[in-house]
């Protein structure tokens, strides 16, 4: 879809101008590097376009001489811009090696470039906010928590180290998964140049986010016991019966399915629900 | 305070860059910011207990409260990387400073709440400010495309090092003023209202926010994914199994 040339890539370049030089490991490194800086500048208008441009600046600077061919260039990249963060190492390395086979003479236009780019950048939008952003990242959070819950209080008098280890669990649950991509993304991007749909299919993002979903699942229904089992434990202590248990477990129960139906009918209020249920709570208390 | 201040505003500065700048690390997460954050703010071995398990309970909540399941282009402004730095700053610094004003045997389960609420508003004004900064840097985008257009790409890439600092920046004003304001408050309030900052009343309340940060949890992990239920069944009575197992074990 996006290759201009029929062939593959090194043989099918036009003889390069002397002065062209190859894009190097380094070039990439750096591309690879800036894109952690990809959304500093973002806006409605143009969304990471002027941090696409930003990270392409390595790339740009290698394969021009001169500073107003340098900036034509990027300003090219300046326009709108939207894909996820942790995947755009992978437009970026494409990108990168539409503009080397340009700048080496190859007929390459601004509107090939920008198709190129579009072609990869909707479906991993597509794929990489919900493997990430509504999958993984909700799966590390929790993770981090799971932690909390398993380790073994500290004494009274030592510090709590899980105030460390729980965020640590969290951070490392992510980026296993989500640096792994970062780090090998704009090089494979680059690579893969001519065979997109290849290169989105090899990353299996749709089976990442089946496999993410069904462990965070497991992992909630682990969490509710090992939350539940020492509630219950604890509720009755003077072994008043069953009644008194489920009374002094009540608020929790009422608090979650409160909140379970609350955002089935209104989807991202889980703030206004939580303080309108902490006023509904201390409202009650006064008046019981 | 100053120091705690200066400490919570490289924290909250880091993480706005981590969510905003595009780091996506998970930094940025309320859980990360206010283990963090209790970390940086210890208060001392006479606190030692509390003091660490309070930004734990903060970041628990948080987390589960904060997590939207919807994709970022529906989901509501909520500014989650300062959120967890600011509940847990005011909680620990509230803990600190009115805890001879409301002398309770549940102290922590006090400050925790304390912590929780101002987090959560501090995600809601947080989100709003970041309609301001999207407008800067929609004039810095075009000002970056006419300077490159005149092919000065160092004065470009000086504009977008500044946009990064302004991250930085705005996180770090935001997560100190916010805390600044939030121990304020509580200041003011708590004291005058200690007949009413009862055991039993901060205990229920704190059930009913425990049961909603659960029930997000659940909306999040087991309702939004298909066959959630099925899996988080599984979770749940392999858990229990265990547990019933562990429990035989050492009777």
């Amino acid at each position: 879809m996006i290759g201009p040339e029929p062939t593959p890539a090194p043989a099918q370049e036009c003889a390069p101008p002397a002065a062209v030089p190859r894009l190097r490991g380094i070039d990439l490194a750096r591309v690879a590097s800036r894109s952690f800086y990809i959304q500093a500048l973002f806006s409605a208008e143009r969304q990471q376009g002027p941090g696409f441009a930003f990270a392409l600046l390595p790339v740009i600077r290698r394969l021009y001489s001169s500073a107003s061919e340098r900036g034509r260039a990027l300003a090219r990249h300046m326009g709108f811009f939207g894909t996820h963060p942790v995947l755009a190492g992978y437009v970026l390395g494409l990108t990168a090696r539409l503009e080397e086979r340009r700048a080496r003479g190859t007929p390459i236009d601004d509107a090939q470039i920008e198709v190129a780019k579009r072609s990869l950048a909707s479906p991993l939008a597509a794929l990489g906010d919900p493997l990430f952003w509504v999958t993984l990242r909700p799966l590390a959070g929790l993770a981090g928590i799971l932690a909390m819950a398993l380790l073994p209080l500290a004494d009274t008098i030592g510090p709590d180290l899980r105030v460390l280890v729980c965020p640590l669990f969290a951070l490392l649950t992510y980026n296993a998964v989500a640096l792994r991509f970062r780090l090998v993304a704009v090089p494979r991007g680059y690579a893969s140049a001519d065979e997109p749909g290849k290169l989105l299919r090899s990353l299996r993002l749709a089976e990442l986010k089946r496999f993410f979903e069904r462990v965070s699942a497991f992992a909630f229904g682990s969490l509710a016991v090992l939350t539940l089992w020492p509630m219950t434990e604890s509720a009755d202590p003077a072994g008043l019966g069953p009644a008194h248990t489920v009374f002094v477990l009540a608020p929790f129960a009422l608090g979650w399915i409160g909140a379970a139906v609350g955002l089935r009918r209104w989807p991202g209020r889980s703030v206004e629900l939580a303080l309108a249920a902490a006023l509904v709570a201390l409202i009650l208390s006064t008046r019981v | 305070m100053f120091s705690e201040l200066a400490r919570i505003a490289l924290l909250g500065g880091v993480l706005a860059l981590d969510r905003s700048a595009g780091w996506n690390l998970m930094l940025g997460q309320p859980l990360a910011g206010a283990c963090l954050a209790g970390a940086l703010l210890n208060p001392g071995p006479q606190w030692e207990l509390w003091a660490l398990r309070i930004p734990l309970g903060v970041g628990v909540l948080l987390q589960l409260l904060l997590t939207d399941p919807s994709l970022p282009a529906a989901q509501r402004p909520r500014d989650t990387a300062t959120a967890g730095v600011v509940g847990a700053s005011v909680a620990i610094l509230c803990l600190e400073r009115l805890h001879p004003y409301l002398p309770l045997t549940t102290g922590g389960i006090l400050w925790v709440l304390v912590g929780t609420m101002a987090g959560l508003l501090a995600s809601v004004a947080g989100g709003w400010m970041e309609v301001p900064l999207r407008v800067r840097n929609q004039l810095s985008a075009r000002r970056g495309e006419e300077l490159l257009l005149e092919g000065k790409l160092g004065a470009f890439e000086a504009l977008y090092w500044r946009g990064v600092g302004r991250l930085f920046v705005r996180g770090a004003t935001w997560s100190a003023a916010a805390t600044v304001a939030g121990v304020a408050a509580a200041a003011v309030i708590l004291p005058r209202a200690a007949r009413l900052v009862t055991g039993p009343r901060a205990g229920l309340i704190f059930a009913v926010l425990l049961g909603v940060a659960y029930g997000a949890g659940y909306h999040t992990h087991v309702r939004t994914p298909r066959h959630g239920l099925r899996w988080a069944a599984v979770g749940a009575i392999v858990l229990l199994l265990i547990l019933l197992r562990s429990r035989g074990g050492a009777s």
